[in-house]
């Protein structure tokens, strides 16, 4: 169930860091605005920042899903915000954040996994490879 | 394994569903007799618990006037002000645990909605007659 330890370099530990401290600080800026749609804002960034980090098998295994959708996550924040502010001083900071999560997780994303395009042929030949064997088994039953 | 495949893709919807949703489901305040009247005098404004106490205003047409504008929330509020057209007329600054004066400038006669722009569920009339 839990991943065995890969070597990380310490610029991908400091990479890594940076992410969950930044998804955890806007996290924590959208919290403090209160109500329904900021407090589930910031659960959807305290379970992204978890999820980052946590050393189960699966999540290690798809942690580029992980990271696209933390960067889609925070470009919709970043979208939200652009159309319907408002526009101040808290905003603006949490808005940085977001944009240098984006950059980090892009650059995690690049040092992990590739290309996108190259993630997504290996996400379907692994898929294709499971239902091929899910047959197999399923003849030979 | 599947469980866990579906419990984490469960967490991921619903985070960005949470991102996605344009207003929260907060109630919508419930209607306070009107603050301040229309002498052109400030009227006051307190927001608590991410409502609005006061959520009718009525003002003097024509008049600039004052609201004090009381947050003892520790969540950022502020008053803005837009016509019937929904064109804006007055941005207050927000702030946060503190107290406030805006000068708003005249307004004329007619229906106007206020509302805090972080928590556009946060919202009452303004009338100025």
């Amino acid at each position: 169930m839990f991943a065995s330890r890969t070597s990380l370099r310490t610029a991908d530990v400091v990479v890594r860091a940076a992410i969950v401290a930044l998804a955890l600080a806007t996290g924590y800026i959208h919290y403090t605005l209160g109500g329904l749609l900021f407090t589930l804002n910031a659960v959807g960034y305290a379970v992204a920042a978890v999820s980052m980090i946590v050393p189960l098998a699966l999540a290690v295994r798809f942690r580029w899903i992980v990271r696209i959708g933390l960067i889609g996550y925070a470009a919709t924040a970043i979208v939200m915000w652009a159309v319907q502010g408002p526009y101040y001083s808290t905003a603006y900071v949490a808005k940085a954040i977001e944009v240098a999560l984006i950059v980090l997780l892009a650059i995690d994303f690049a040092r992990h996994d590739g290309s996108p395009i190259a993630v997504v042929r290996r996400e379907l030949a692994a898929f294709t490879n499971l239902v091929a064997r899910r047959g197999t088994a399923a003849a030979g039953a | 394994m599947k469980r866990l495949t579906l419990t984490l893709g469960l967490l991921t919807l619903a985070a960005v569903l949470a991102a996605c949703s344009g207003a929260s489901a907060a109630p919508e305040s419930t209607t306070t007799p009107p603050a301040g009247g229309p002498s052109g005098a400030a009227v006051t404004v307190v927001a608590k618990d991410l409502k609005f106490v006061q959520t009718a205003m009525s003002v003097k047409s024509g008049s600039a006037f004052a609201i004090d504008f009381d947050n003892k929330d520790g969540a950022p509020h502020n008053v803005a002000i837009s016509d019937a057209s929904g064109a804006s007329v007055f941005k207050g600054e927000i702030v946060s645990s503190k107290q406030v004066t805006y000068q708003v400038p005249a307004l004329a006669a007619g229906t106007y909605k206020f509302i805090c722009e972080v928590h556009p569920d946060m919202k009452g009339t303004i009338t100025a007659q």
